[in-house]
């Protein structure tokens, strides 16, 4: 019920600026549609961390880089045919299905032997398997930017979509798509089915579960298997939006998503999706009120000048604080 | 602190039954020779080694002391800070500008004043961010401090970093060396001057009421904080020490490559220094300037290996990529295999030179317990989280460890120069006992077990002694053991969003 408000609210304060800004070409409304797409991907790298938050109680930030291996696997299958020609989408799948291996490699690797460590050695744990994937990821291909074709080019016959001056490409539509269904998808299967339920079991207390006959070991696998999952999706989706770099999931996008899904509540799904959604509004609409108020003359508008143009950043962070300040279970987040 | 509590802690030290062993003066003859020819060894080096070595040199001490600085919040404090590449580069920023734009340093021509301002300016500012953010982000509870002290981080690298007048667009600014000091060789010992007062002064500090009061806040918030220990306060200074260490190490940093520029302080680095400090070992001194030397000098180790040099510079990568990921891979099975790191793998070393037998495990620790439970236990001590069945389980990891953590009468004593004790004496009202004397007596005496020596009979005798004074309190003891332990998972999550 609060989650549909929320949405509602969220949706209506969208509808009402681009019904205001719609005349002004200077207005917010390229901005807002920019926020959008970028917020859907934030969303679903923040899918992930609240999959694997509910289940074990730590932030995974290990979550961009499933991403960026997947991204990188399908560069060498796409792009350097290695090890011979494979058509995108099913290099994009195979790119998934060796990173849910992945995952589930780390799980038993990483996670596994640290299941009952305190949360912060499993935090660093995480950061350790990042910086692995980095430092891997340099080695093999050097830290050189690469660009990954999109892996749609046209819906319905047209190669990009004009809204408000700013062009939509397919790739975008189809994050938000893709976004859409999934978040859809994991909140049915949480609070509809028994193998949700069992993994929300474990993130609450996981000795009873084990009592009640559900092997922690194999939710753990689960959980992270799907983590990856997600963050393989959001890689291949989003890297051919952006340059292709060692940890671009990582620099790029992990930061906003964990705001994201801060401000949703850290264990809420829906709100994971408005909380992305709402980090990618704020860091675009920060942008254009700064480039449209701040720039004028003299030393003082210089240095503000300057400093704006990390604003989507320094917002994202404000917003951050804030949440956590006065609301630190989030807008949708329950104690469970 | 006259009451049962104080009993209960006392009798660890009673069940020490023979006295501890010390080495003869030859003994103390010997390892003094050890350690001096440890130290000169290493000043020897650099002062004879090739200049460019002992710029590498400079950089492991510099390293020693971010290491440092970050082992106060993650060691002693027990949060993780992902934001330190934040502080180091605002202080490495602010001492060149100052040294450059202020003090009108160029090249061989700039004076020890200069520089000195140039690093209490860097020092302080790393202070002040330290201060800024701590006051907001200690107010949050738990594993939610890694996530702000990473944006931070994230938004200096994108906001303060960008501004033209520090960093000069991009190209860097200069932050020439003090005369005397110019050379390589010069700047590495007084890189050692600067790692050595930062050992003193964190040892020191440690050793203090502050010291004490901030590692009985890692060991539980609660407890601390009904002993009238100003939680926030403590951590907000322990954060604020970081940053000082911080911005010493960054304004070092400056004067080290003299041209700071913004990309040498990025995520990626942040990440490496939190990882060489947990394979040096957290919480241990030694450990982790032995640790953050290690990351420092990997790369230039690896290029002594002349096949691996060919390979790796034909095929157009570095050695600063190698180190990342040969460092992420060590911290992983630093975790997972042996929690207590380079301390730990070096403790029977550092324990005979501290004046004990050489012994590959603590003395009063039979050979029962030794793999991977009390390594791990060794872990979870120094992060301040206990299992609660592990007291009994996990001995003496080290002696350095004792060092870090005081021994139960000093914690005690400072719970108690902190606030008024719960209850004055015991007399008759053992019933009355608050849980939260029990919580501070259990954490207290268990800090003994895990500091001293001779775990299990220090527990046993811990446990007779509540029995003898006060039956109901060694009921209560039983029936509610010190920290639940039924949901190891769920506890920790809770241990975390309290510590």
């Amino acid at each position: 019920m609060k989650s549909v408000i929320v949405v509602g609210v969220v949706a209506a304060l969208v509808a009402i600026i681009l019904a205001l800004g719609a005349d002004d070409p200077t207005g917010p409304n390229a901005f807002v549609i920019i926020g959008l797409s970028q917020g859907a991907v934030f969303g679903l790298v923040a899918l992930g961390l609240v999959l694997v938050y509910k289940g074990s109680r730590v932030f995974n930030f290990a979550q961009g880089e499933f991403g960026t291996i997947a991204a990188f696997l399908v560069f060498v299958m796409v792009e350097q045919r290695f090890p011979t020609k494979v058509p995108y989408v099913a290099a994009a799948a195979i790119a998934v299905v060796l990173t849910v291996l992945v995952g589930l490699a780390m799980e038993r690797v990483v996670v596994r032997p640290l299941l009952n460590s305190p949360r912060v050695i499993l935090l660093v744990a995480t950061i350790a398997f990042a910086l692995f994937a980095i430092g891997a990821q340099v080695l093999a291909f050097l830290p050189e930017a690469k660009a990954l074709p999109p892996m749609v080019t046209s819906v319905f016959g047209r190669s990009s979509f004009e809204l408000y001056a700013f062009t939509l490409e397919p790739q975008r539509m189809l994050i938000l798509l893709v976004m859409g269904g999934l978040a859809a998808g994991l909140a049915y299967f949480f609070s509809k089915t028994d193998l949700g339920l069992a993994v929300l079991a474990i993130s609450q207390d996981s000795f009873a579960t084990r009592v009640v006959g559900i092997g922690v070991e194999r939710m753990s696998r689960f959980i992270w298997g799907s983590a990856a999952f997600l963050g393989a999706v959001a890689g291949v989706l989003y890297v051919p939006l952006t340059v292709l770099t060692p940890g671009a999931m990582t620099t790029g996008v992990l930061i906003p998503a964990f705001t994201g899904a801060v401000i949703g509540g850290m264990t809420s799904l829906p709100g994971a999706f408005v909380g992305g959604l709402i980090v990618g509004l704020i860091g675009s609409l920060s942008n254009w009120a700064g480039g449209h108020y701040m720039i004028g003359e003299g030393d003082t508008a210089r240095l503000l000048g300057d400093i704006i143009k990390g604003t989507p950043d320094v917002a994202v962070v404000l917003a951050l604080l804030i949440v956590l300040l006065a609301r630190p279970q989030g807008l949708l987040g329950r104690e469970a | 602190m006259t009451a049962t509590a104080a009993e209960t802690i006392s009798a660890p030290a009673i069940s020490r039954a023979p006295a501890k062993w010390r080495p003869s003066a030859q003994g103390w003859v010997f390892r003094a020779a050890v350690l001096v020819l440890i130290f000169g060894g290493i000043i020897w080096r650099t002062a004879t080694i090739e200049q460019f070595w002992a710029d590498r040199f400079a950089l492991a001490a510099i390293y020693a002391v971010i290491g440092l600085s970050l082992n106060v919040v993650l060691g002693y404090v027990g949060q993780v800070s992902l934001g330190h590449h934040g502080f180091v580069g605002i202080a490495a920023f602010v001492s060149a500008y100052y040294v450059t734009e202020k003090a009108g340093c160029v090249p061989n021509e700039c004076s020890l004043g200069a520089f000195g301002t140039g690093i209490l300016f860097a020092v302080i500012s790393g202070g002040v961010a330290a201060l800024l953010l701590g006051l907001i982000a200690l107010r949050i509870r738990g594993l939610y401090l890694a996530l702000i002290t990473l944006s931070y981080g994230f938004m200096a690298e994108r906001s303060i970093f960008e501004i033209p007048f520090l960093t000069r667009g991009g190209a860097g600014m200069p932050a020439p060396r003090p005369d005397g000091f110019t050379t390589d060789r010069a700047y590495a010992f007084l890189c050692y001057f600067f790692l050595a007062l930062v050992i003193f002064v964190d040892w020191r500090l440690l050793r203090s009421k502050v010291g004490r009061a901030v590692l009985s806040v890692k060991h539980s918030e609660p407890v601390a904080a009904s002993y009238g220990i100003n939680v926030t306060a403590y951590k907000t200074l322990a954060f604020v020490l970081s940053g000082l260490f911080a911005g010493l190490g960054g304004g070092l940093l400056a004067f080290h490559t003299q041209n700071v520029v913004s990309n040498d302080f990025n995520f990626a680095i942040a990440l490496l220094w939190v990882l060489m400090v947990v394979v040096g070992g957290l919480g241990n001194r030694t450990g982790v300037v032995i640790g953050s030397a290690f990351f420092a000098l990997f790369p230039f180790l690896l290029e002594l290996i002349h096949p691996l040099e060919e390979a790796v510079i034909e095929s157009g990568r570095a050695f600063g990529q190698v180190t990342i990921v040969v460092g992420a891979a060590l911290a992983i099975l630093t975790v997972i295999q042996f929690p207590g790191g380079i301390a730990e793998q070096l403790s029977p070393i550092t324990r005979w030179l501290r004046g004990q037998k050489f012994a590959l495990h603590p003395e009063g620790h039979g050979g029962k317990h030794k793999g991977h439970a009390h390594k791990k236990g060794a872990l979870l001590a120094k992060l301040g989280l206990h299992k609660g069945d592990q007291h009994a389980v996990d001995g003496a990891p080290s002696e350095q460890q004792a060092s870090a953590n005081p021994p139960p009468e000093e914690s005690a004593a400072a719970v108690a120069d902190h606030g008024t004790p719960l209850r004055a004496d015991n007399g008759a009202a053992g019933g009355g006992e608050t849980a939260a004397t029990h919580g501070a007596a259990a954490v207290a005496a268990d800090d003994g077990t895990r500091g001293g020596d001779g775990s299990e009979s220090a527990g046993d005798g811990d446990e007779g002694a509540a029995g003898d004074a006060d039956d109901i309190d060694a009921v209560i003891r039983r029936r509610f053991p010190p920290v639940p332990s039924r949901t190891p998972p769920a506890t920790g999550a809770t241990d975390d969003e309290e510590a």
